[in-house]
C-alpha cells in the first residue's frame, strides 16, 4: 500500500486546521498545526510577546524569545536539540514550529512558508472571532448576573422573593398533580432580633446563612427554599395533604430544637414560626404565600417555636383584625383610650397609696376594651408609643390634680410602658415636658417595665433610664420574677419597686414554693433597699401572708378592680379620709 | 507498526536507589474480600508510593476505592473502571487489579480536573496535570492519564495535559472503560470517585521509564481525504459519505448496513488510521448514523488529515502485545525492567476472544517471569513519545519501568 505523501497530507491538515469552528479557536489551531507537522513545539510571537505557545515551559519560552531576532534554526534545551521553523505573518507577528530528532526538510518548509499567508488570515479572522465570542459571552454573563442580581438572596445564596414567585406561579400552573399538591411553609424565625442584639450583625447574616443551609438539608430535591426578607424563609413543596406538610414543618422545627446552630464557635439555639398553606384552585402565588404568612402568623400569636395550617377563619381575624387598627389609629386622637386606675394599698394600714395606671378603650361599638383586646393590634401598627403617652398624659392629669387636693399626701402613680416607648430616644423628654405640665411630681412617678424588657433592651434604653433617674422618676419591676431575673439589673438601675407576679400570690398559703419564692423576693428587695407590690392580691389569707412576710404594698381585686377616673378618685379620697392624720410618704 | 520512545532525557548514569513495582489481583466478587485479596499481593513490599486501582464497574467502586485508600494509607491513590482487567496471569472480567509502585527511588504526586460532556476534557486534563508542578523531581519523570472514555473528544486530554507538560515530559495512560456498556466510565482520585474527569500521576524516579506502542494493524486501502469532520464526527472521505465508503470497502453484512448493535460489532474490529509524518494512529470506529451517513469515533479525525481503512489478523495483533513490552525495555538504557503497566484497548480484546487467543496474548514470551505485568483494557490509550499528539485507539500501549 503506498503511504500518502507527506508534503500533501501537511497541507491539507494543516490548512483543513484554520477552518474548523470553535469556542478555542486559536488554540486548538495551534494545536492542530502541532499535531500536523508533527511538531512538540509550536507558537505565535507578535514582537517579543508570544502569543500562545504549546510544548514549552516558561523558562524555554524566554529562550524561544531571544532566538526570535535571528531566526535560529535550532534551539537547545535541557531536553534536547529543538529544530525550528519560523514561518512570517502578518507585520512582526511569527509562527514557529518546533521539532525533536528531525529538522524539517525542505519540502515542509516551503510548504510551511507558502500556507503563511493563509494562516495569517486566518488568525486575524480567529483573533475576530474569538473577540466577538468574548465579547457575547460577556453580554451573557452580565445578563446572567443581572438576573441573578435580581433573584437570588445574597446574603444565603437562596431563591429571593421575586424567584419564589416565579417558582410558585410554575408550581401552581401545573396544579394538582400525581406527586400532589403545591404547598408553602412560611418560616419566620423566633427570637432572631435578639440574636442579632446580642451577638452583632455579623454573627446574624451567619446565622441566617446557617438556617438557609439547614432547611436545604431537611427539603426534598424538587422542594425549594428561599428567603423572603429578614428572618423569613420560605419553602415551596408538594405534599399529599396537610399531614405531610405538617410533618415537614414538625422536622424542621425539631432540627432546629435539637440541634443548635454552630455560627463562628458559638452554638446558637433557633427556634421558628411556621404557617402551612396547600393550593387551591383559586391561589395566586400571592395569595397563597400570604395564606401561609397568616397562619404563620397565627400560630406565632399563640406561641412560638410551632406551626399551623390555614383556614379561611384566620382571614376572617386578619379583616377584623385591620378594622380594629383603623378604629384604634381613628380612636387614639379623639381619647377613647384612656386611663383606668387600680388601687395599691399600704399592707401595714390597708389605706390607698397610690395607683397603677391601665389602658382602655372606650369603643364606641364594642364598648369598654381590656388591653388584651387591643395592645397587640397597638403593636403591630407601631401605635404603641402614642398609646403609651396618651395613658401617660391622661393619668398623670388625674393623678396629679388629685395630690393637689389635698397637699402633702401624694399618691404613686405606675404606668405599664413597652419596649418600645422605654426605646424611644424623645422619652424622657416627654416624661420631662409632661411633668412640667402636670401637678405631678416625679418622686410620685413609677414606670413599669418587664425585666425581660431590661435585660433585652439594655443598650437603647440605658441612656433613658438614666435620664430618668435624673428626673426622679423610678422604675417598678412588672411580673417579677416570671423573666429573665438578673440581679444585677435591679443595682444598676433606679429600680424603686419589685411588682411580684400573681402567678407566686396565687400559691400563697398551699404551694410551700411559692411561700419560699415570694418570702425570698421579699427579703432580697428590702434588703436592697427596694420596696415590694405583691400583684393579684384577692384574699385576706394572701394579705396576710404577705403583710407577715413584710411586703410594702398590696395590689390586687381584694382592693378594688381598675376603675374609672371618678370613682378611683373617690376611692382614693375615701381612703384618704380614713387615715387622716397617718402622713403617707410616697418617697 | 510499532514505535518506542527511549525518553527525550539525556543519557544518565542512573543509580537507582530501592524501586518497585508490584501487580496483584483478585476475582472474588465481594468487594471487601477482593480488596484484601489483592492489597495483600501489593502490601508485602511495603508501603506504595502509588497505587493504581483498575476494577470492573460490577463493583462497587466507591467501596473499593474507600477501602484500598485505607489500606495504602499515605501512598497516592488513583484508579478507573474498566472494560477488563489483565495481568500476567490471566485476563478477566468483572474483576479488580492493583498496580502499584514504592521504594525510595520514586516520587509522585497526583491531581484530577472535573470536564463535562458539552466542554469535554481539555482543562480537566489542564487541571489534572498540574501535579506535575508538584513533584519533587528525580531524573526520569512522566505522566500518567486516566479519562472517562466517554466524554468528549479524547484528544483533548492529550492536548490540555500536553499544555502543561510540554515537550519534556512523556505522556501515558488510557481512557477508562465500562464493561462495554458504554453508558458511564468512573475515576478515582484518592478514595474519591469521579466521572467526567481525568486523574493523573506525576512520577519521578530515580530510573528509567519508556514507553512502547504497537497496534498491529496494516492499511486496507488507499489512503483518502477527510473531507468533512467536526470533532469525532466523521461525515465525508473523498467528498463520499463516510459510512458509505467504510461499508463498502470492507464489505459489510447487511445488518451492520441498518442495525446500530450489529454495526457495533462489526466495526470493533475495522480501525480506521490517520496518517502521521512517520506512522499510522488508529482510531476506534464506534457507531455509525444511518441518516446522516456518517461514523462515530472515540477521538478526533482531523479533517484534512489522510484516512486509511485498516485491518488486522489475529496474529498482527498477537504479535504486537508481544513486542510492545520489548519495545519499551529496549528503551531503558540497558537497564532491566522492574515491572510493566499495559494499556491495551478493548476491540483488541474482542478480536482475540473471538478467536480464543486471548490468553496466548498475555504470554509475552519477551518479559522475564519474575517481572510484574498488569494493566486494563481501555477505550482509548495515551501515549505522547514524539509530536504533541499522542491519542490511540485499538492500540497497546506499555510502560516499562527500570
Amino acid at each position: 500500500m503506498s503511504p500518502a505523501p507527506w508534503s500533501l497530507h501537511l497541507l491539507s491538515e494543516v490548512l483543513a486546521a484554520f477552518t474548523v469552528g470553535s469556542p478555542n479557536a486559536l488554540r486548538d489551531v495551534v494545536s492542530r498545526v502541532a499535531e500536523a507537522v508533527d511538531a512538540e513545539v509550536t507558537a505565535i510571537l507578535r514582537g517579543e510577546r508570544i502569543l500562545l505557545c504549546t510544548g514549552l515551559n516558561r523558562e524555554e519560552q524566554q529562550q524561544l524569545i531571544a532566538a526570535r531576532p535571528q531566526r535560529q534554526g535550532e534551539l537547545d534545551l535541557a531536553v534536547g536539540q529543538l529544530h525550528l521553523f519560523w514561518v512570517p505573518l502578518d507585520g512582526d507577528e511569527l509562527l514557529v514550529v518546533g521539532r525533536f530528532r528531525e529538522a524539517y526538510d525542505l519540502e515542509e518548509r516551503a510548504l510551511l512558508r507558502a500556507m503563511g499567508r493563509s494562516i495569517q488570515l486566518s488568525t486575524q479572522v480567529l483573533a475576530a472571532v474569538k473577540a466577538e465570542q468574548e465579547a457575547m459571552r460577556a453580554e451573557k454573563q452580565a445578563k446572567e448576573a443581572a438576573i441573578r442580581e435580581a433573584t437570588i438572596d445574597h446574603l444565603t445564596g437562596l431563591p429571593n422573593r421575586r424567584l419564589v414567585l416565579r417558582q410558585l406561579a410554575e408550581r401552581l400552573s401545573c396544579g394538582r398533580s400525581r406527586s400532589g399538591i403545591p404547598a408553602v411553609l412560611f418560616i419566620d424565625l423566633d427570637r432572631f432580633k435578639q440574636i442579632n442584639d446580642a451577638h452583632g450583625h455579623r454573627v446574624g447574616d451567619r446565622y441566617l446563612q446557617e438556617v438557609g443551609r439547614l432547611l436545604r438539608d431537611l427539603i426534598r430535591s424538587d422542594d425549594l427554599v428561599g428567603r423572603l426578607s429578614g428572618d423569613e424563609f420560605v419553602v415551596l413543596t408538594t405534599t399529599s395533604g396537610l399531614q405531610e406538610a405538617g410533618d415537614l414543618a414538625g422536622r424542621i422545627l425539631w432540627h432546629m430544637h435539637h440541634q443548635p446552630l454552630r455560627v463562628g464557635g458559638r452554638r446558637l439555639p433557633s427556634s421558628a414560626s411556621i404557617g402551612i398553606a396547600l393550593a387551591t384552585a383559586d391561589d395566586t402565588p400571592e395569595t397563597l404565600l400570604e395564606n401561609a404568612d397568616l397562619a404563620m402568623y397565627s400560630i406565632k400569636e399563640r406561641r412560638a417555636g410551632g406551626y399551623a395550617c390555614f383556614d379561611q377563619t384566620m382571614r376572617q381575624q386578619v379583616r377584623e383584625r385591620a378594622r380594629l387598627e383603623a378604629e384604634l389609629r381613628e380612636g387614639l386622637p379623639r381619647g377613647q383610650v384612656l386611663a383606668h386606675f387600680q388601687p395599691i394599698v399600704s399592707a401595714a394600714h390597708g389605706g390607698v397609696v397610690g395607683f397603677e395606671a391601665l389602658a382602655r378603650w372606650q369603643h364606641p361599638r364594642h364598648g369598654l376594651l381590656s388591653p388584651e383586646r387591643f395592645i397587640g393590634v397597638a403593636e403591630e401598627a407601631g401605635l404603641l408609643r402614642e398609646l403609651d403617652t396618651v395613658v401617660m398624659e391622661s393619668a398623670c392629669r388625674q393623678i396629679g390634680r388629685w395630690s393637689s387636693a389635698r397637699e402633702g399626701i401624694l399618691p404613686r402613680l405606675s404606668i405599664n410602658i413597652a419596649a418600645t416607648s422605654l426605646a424611644d430616644p424623645m422619652l424622657s423628654e416627654r416624661i420631662r415636658a409632661m411633668l412640667a405640665d402636670s401637678p405631678l411630681e416625679s418622686r410620685q412617678l413609677f414606670l413599669e417595665i418587664t425585666e425581660t424588657t431590661l435585660v433585652e433592651d439594655v443598650a437603647s434604653s440605658f441612656r433613658n433610664i438614666n435620664e430618668l433617674k435624673r428626673q426622679g422618676v423610678r422604675l417598678a419591676i412588672d411580673d417579677f420574677g416570671t423573666g429573665y431575673s438578673s440581679l444585677r439589673y435591679l443595682k444598676r438601675f433606679p429600680v424603686g419597686i419589685l411588682k411580684i407576679d400573681r402567678s407566686f400570690v396565687d400559691g400563697l398559703g398551699h404551694d410551700s414554693e411559692d411561700d419560699v419564692i415570694v418570702e425570698t423576693v421579699i427579703r432580697m428587695a428590702r434588703s436592697l433597699g427596694i420596696e415590694v407590690v405583691a400583684e393579684g392580691v384577692e384574699t385576706q389569707s394572701q394579705a396576710g401572708i404577705l403583710r407577715r412576710l413584710g411586703c410594702h404594698y398590696l395590689q390586687g381585686y381584694l382592693y378594688g378592680h381598675p376603675a374609672g377616673s371618678a370613682c378611683s378618685e373617690a376611692l382614693y379620697h375615701q381612703s384618704l379620709a380614713g387615715l387622716i392624720g397617718t402622713a403617707i410618704d410616697a418617697g | 507498526m510499532t514505535a518506542t520512545s527511549p525518553g527525550l532525557h539525556p543519557p544518565q548514569v542512573s543509580q537507582p536507589g530501592d524501586r518497585w513495582v508490584k501487580v496483584s489481583g483478585s476475582t472474588l466478587p465481594d468487594d471487601d474480600a477482593a480488596v484484601d485479596e489483592a492489597m495483600a499481593g501489593i502490601l508485602s513490599s511495603g508501603n506504595p508510593a502509588l497505587t493504581i486501582i483498575y476494577c470492573s464497574p460490577a463493583h462497587d467502586l466507591t467501596r473499593i476505592s474507600a477501602r484500598v485508600k485505607r489500606a495504602v494509607g499515605a501512598g497516592e491513590v488513583i484508579g478507573c473502571s474498566t472494560a477488563g482487567e489483565l495481568s500476567r496471569s490471566h485476563p478477566t472480567n468483572g474483576g479488580l487489579l492493583i498496580w502499584a509502585i514504592g521504594g525510595d527511588g520514586f516520587r509522585v504526586t497526583t491531581g484530577f480536573g472535573l470536564g463535562t460532556p458539552e466542554r469535554g476534557l481539555r482543562d480537566a486534563a489542564h487541571e489534572a496535570a498540574l501535579c506535575l508542578e508538584r513533584v519533587e523531581r528525580r531524573q526520569h519523570t512522566i505522566l500518567f492519564l486516566l479519562a472517562d472514555g466517554l466524554c468528549g473528544d479524547q484528544m483533548e486530554v492529550v492536548r490540555g495535559a500536553y499544555d502543561v507538560a510540554g515537550a519534556g515530559v512523556p505522556l501515558i495512560g488510557g481512557c477508562a472503560g465500562d464493561d462495554m456498556a458504554l453508558q458511564s466510565t468512573r475515576q478515582i482520585h484518592e478514595g474519591t470517585l469521579l466521572t467526567h474527569a481525568v486523574v493523573a500521576a506525576a512520577i519521578s524516579s530515580d530510573a528509567p521509564m519508556a514507553i512502547g506502542i504497537a497496534h498491529g494493524w496494516e492499511p486496507l486501502s488507499q489512503p483518502m481525504l477527510v473531507t468533512e469532520s467536526r470533532g469525532t464526527i466523521l461525515t465525508s472521505l473523498d467528498d463520499r459519505p463516510a459510512l458509505d465508503v467504510y461499508l463498502d470497502a470492507h464489505g459489510a453484512p447487511p445488518e451492520a448496513r441498518r442495525d446500530g448493535k450489529a454495526f457495533f460489532d462489526f466495526a470493533h474490529t475495522r480501525p480506521l488510521g490517520i496518517a502521521r509524518r512517520n506512522r499510522i494512529e488508529i482510531r476506534y470506529v464506534y457507531g455509525a448514523d444511518f441518516e446522516k451517513r456518517s461514523l462515530s469515533i472515540f477521538a478526533e479525525v482531523p479533517q484534512g488529515a489522510m484516512a486509511y481503512l485498516m485491518k488486522g489478523s489475529c496474529n498482527s495483533v498477537l504479535d504486537a502485545t508481544a513486542e510492545v513490552c520489548a519495545l519499551a525495555e529496549s528503551s531503558l538504557e540497558g537497564l532491566p525492567a522492574r515491572g510493566f503497566m499495559l494499556l491495551e484497548c478493548v476491540a483488541r480484546k474482542s478480536l482475540l476472544d473471538a478467536a480464543g487467543l486471548l490468553e496466548e496474548s498475555l504470554r509475552l514470551p519477551t518479559v522475564r517471569p519474575e517481572v510484574s505485568v498488569g494493566g486494563f483494557y481501555t477505550y482509548g490509550e495515551i501515549a505522547r513519545t514524539e509530536g504533541s499528539g499522542g491519542l490511540h485507539n485499538q492500540t497497546v500501549v506499555a510502560l516499562a519501568i527500570a
